[in-house]
C-alpha cells in the first residue's frame, strides 16, 4: 500500500535557511548551523521527502545553491527536490549531479514552456515537479510567479493543465496567503486542484497545528510543511507519530542511521 | 570497486553518497576498462526508456556491459529506470529495445476504474520472495521502499521476480536472474530499508551462478 508523505521544505537565500510568511522571508541560519545544530541527518530519519527551494530575489546563484545540495544531501537518504532558479537544461544537471532527485519548477511553467517540455523529455515526468503559487480571488485562485511577485492572469485550472500538457509530472501546490500563518492549509484549493489533475498533488502553505496535516492526508495529499515548529528539535519527529496515532499510515523504517552503523558492525558488514 | 554507470540519467550522486555511507569505494564511469574491473557495477537511471538506451548506445556502454555481465559473471543492479531497460520491449516514446535480459515489457500504468494518481509516488510496500542470494536479507517481508514512477515492468517468467508491490495493480518491484538484479524502487532514497538492501548487494560474493 502506498503511504501518506510528509514532505519537509527548505527555504534557501543567499547561503541562509529561512522562514517564509506571505512569501517574506526571515534568516533561520546557514547549513553549519543545519547541520550541527539542528542535527538535520537525524531529524531527516521522521520525513520522508525533503524540498529545497531557493528564493533569491535577484539573479539566482545555481553555482552556490548546488554547492549547498551537496553538502545537505550527504548522509541525507530521501528523495530531494530542489528548484529556483533553473533557466536551461545545464542548471537541470547541476542540481542533479547535487544530490538532487527532482526538479522544482516555477516561473518557466509561464515564461519557457520550451524548457520544461525538453526537462519532462529528458529527465521523465516523475523527475518534474510544477510549483504552483495561488492567492484566492473571487470564485477563483490567481497564479503569481517569481517569488510571488508577479500576477500571471491566469486561474490555478488553467496551469494545472499547462503543467500536465508540458509533461510534468507532480504538483506542489501553495496558497500564498497561508503560507507561514499556521492557520491550517487551504483545502478548498487542494481539493479543487485535486478534482483537476490525476498527477500527485504535495499540499503548502499553512500548516501550523498536527491537525492540519491529517485532514490533507485523509484525503490522499501530501503535505508539505516549512512551519518555524519544525526547527524546534524534535518537532518533525512529534509531528510523524501524531500523524500515526491518528491511523494515517506513514512509510516505517527499521533504524535511523547510529543503530543501522551498529547493525552493520554487529554483522561485520562493513567493508 | 563498485562502477556506477555514467550515461547522463540520473541521480547519480544520490547513489554515491549512499556508497559512501556504507564505506564502499565507488566510480562514475562509462569506460570499458573501470567497468569490467569491477567487483559491482550499479546501473542508475532516471529519465525516459528511450533516451537511455540511445545513451548507452553514445557512449559505447553496451558491449562493456554484456562482457562484464555475461563473460566476467560481474553482478549488477539495475535501479528505476536502469531495471526497466534490462527488459526487451520498453513502450516509453514508441516502442523502443531494451537489453534483452529479462524476458519481459515496460507499460505505463493504467488508471482504469481505480482512484491511483500516475506517476506512482512515495513509499510503498515490498512484498519479497527469499530468493538466493536474498537482496533483502535481514528486512521484514512489506517493508516499506520509495517508488517514483509511471512505467513498470511485466515479466515473461514469474521465476525473475523477486518482489511485487500494489498500486492500483500488482506490479513486479524487483527482478532477479543470476547475477542481473533489478529494483524498481530507490534504495538510495529508501532510508535505513534501502541501505541496506545496497549493503546485501554489495556483500554479494563474486562468483554468483552465470544465468
Amino acid at each position: 500500500m502506498l503511504k501518506n508523505r510528509l514532505i519537509f521544505t527548505l527555504i534557501y537565500n543567499n547561503e541562509s535557511y529561512m522562514l517564509s510568511r506571505n512569501f517574506r522571508i526571515q534568516t533561520v541560519g546557514d547549513l553549519d548551523w543545519l547541520k550541527e545544530y539542528y542535527n538535520f541527518n537525524a531529524i531527516a530519519f521522521s520525513i520522508d521527502e525533503l524540498v529545497v527551494l531557493n528564493v533569491e530575489r535577484k539573479q539566482k546563484n545555481i553555482e552556490n545553491f548546488s554547492k549547498n545540495l551537496i553538502q545537505l544531501s550527504k548522509n541525507c537518504f530521501i528523495p530531494i527536490s530542489a528548484g529556483g532558479g533553473i533557466r536551461s537544461l545545464e542548471d537541470a544537471y547541476k542540481l542533479l549531479n547535487s544530490g538532487v532527485d527532482k526538479l522544482v519548477i516555477n516561473t518557466p511553467i509561464i515564461e519557457n514552456p520550451e524548457l520544461v517540455s525538453s526537462l519532462a523529455r529528458t529527465f521523465g515526468s516523475q523527475c518534474i515537479i510544477a510549483s504552483i503559487d495561488c492567492k484566492k480571488e473571487g470564485n477563483n485562485y490567481t497564479v503569481y510567479i517569481q517569488n510571488g511577485l508577479k500576477n500571471t492572469g491566469l486561474t490555478m485550472d488553467e496551469v494545472l493543465q499547462k503543467a500536465e500538457k508540458l509533461g510534468m509530472g507532480e504538483i506542489y501546490l501553495t496558497s500564498i496567503e497561508r503560507d507561514g500563518t499556521g492557520q491550517g492549509l487551504d483545502m478548498e484549493l487542494i481539493k479543487r486542484a485535486g478534482n483537476l489533475t490525476t498527477l500527485p498533488i504535495i499540499a503548502s502553505g499553512g500548516v501550523g497545528k498536527y491537525e492540519h496535516f491529517i485532514e490533507c492526508m485523509k484525503n490522499g495529499y501530501a503535505v508539505a510543511t516549512a512551519n518555524i515548529y519544525n526547527f524546534i528539535v524534535d518537532g518533525l519527529i512529534k509531528a510523524r507519530q501524531s500523524i500515526q496515532r491518528q491511523n494515517i499510515e506513514l512509510a516505517t523504517w527499521d533504524y535511523d542511521l547510529q543503530s543501522l552503523h551498529n547493525y552493520f558492525k554487529k554483522n561485520n558488514l562493513i567493508v | 570497486m563498485i562502477a556506477i554507470i555514467d550515461y547522463k540519467m540520473g541521480n547519480i550522486k544520490s547513489l554515491e553518497n549512499a556508497l559512501d555511507f556504507l564505506g564502499c569505494e565507488s566510480c562514475v564511469t562509462n569506460q570499458a576498462q573501470t567497468i569490467l574491473n569491477a567487483d559491482k557495477i550499479i546501473l542508475p537511471g532516471v529519465g525516459a526508456f528511450d533516451v537511455a538506451m540511445k545513451n548507452l548506445q553514445k557512449y559505447n556502454i553496451m558491449d562493456s556491459l554484456n562482457k562484464a555481465v555475461f563473460e566476467k559473471n560481474i553482478p549488477i543492479l539495475g535501479i528505476c529506470l536502469g531495471m526497466q531497460i534490462l527488459v526487451t520491449v520498453g513502450e516509453e516514446n514508441g516502442p523502443t529495445d531494451g537489453l534483452g535480459w529479462i524476458n519481459g515489457t515496460v507499460k505505463r500504468f493504467s488508471i482504469g476504474d481505480s482512484k491511483i494518481r500516475i506517476p506512482h509516488i512515495g513509499f510503498n510496500s515490498v512484498d519479497f520472495e527469499d530468493k538466493s542470494p536474498n537482496l533483502f536479507e535481514g528486512l521484514t517481508k512489506g517493508s516499506d521502499f520509495y517508488f517514483v514512477h509511471s512505467y513498470h515492468m511485466i515479466c515473461e517468467n514469474n521465476s525473475d521476480v523477486s518482489s511485487w508491490t500494489q498500486y492500483g495493480e500488482k506490479f513486479v518491484s524487483s527482478v532477479q536472474k543470476g547475477n542481473i538484479f533489478g529494483t524498481q524502487f530507490h534504495p538510495e532514497k529508501s532510508q535505513s530499508n534501502g541501505l541496506k538492501l545496497l549493503k546485501n548487494f554489495i556483500s554479494l560474493p563474486r562468483d554468483n551462478k552465470q544465468c
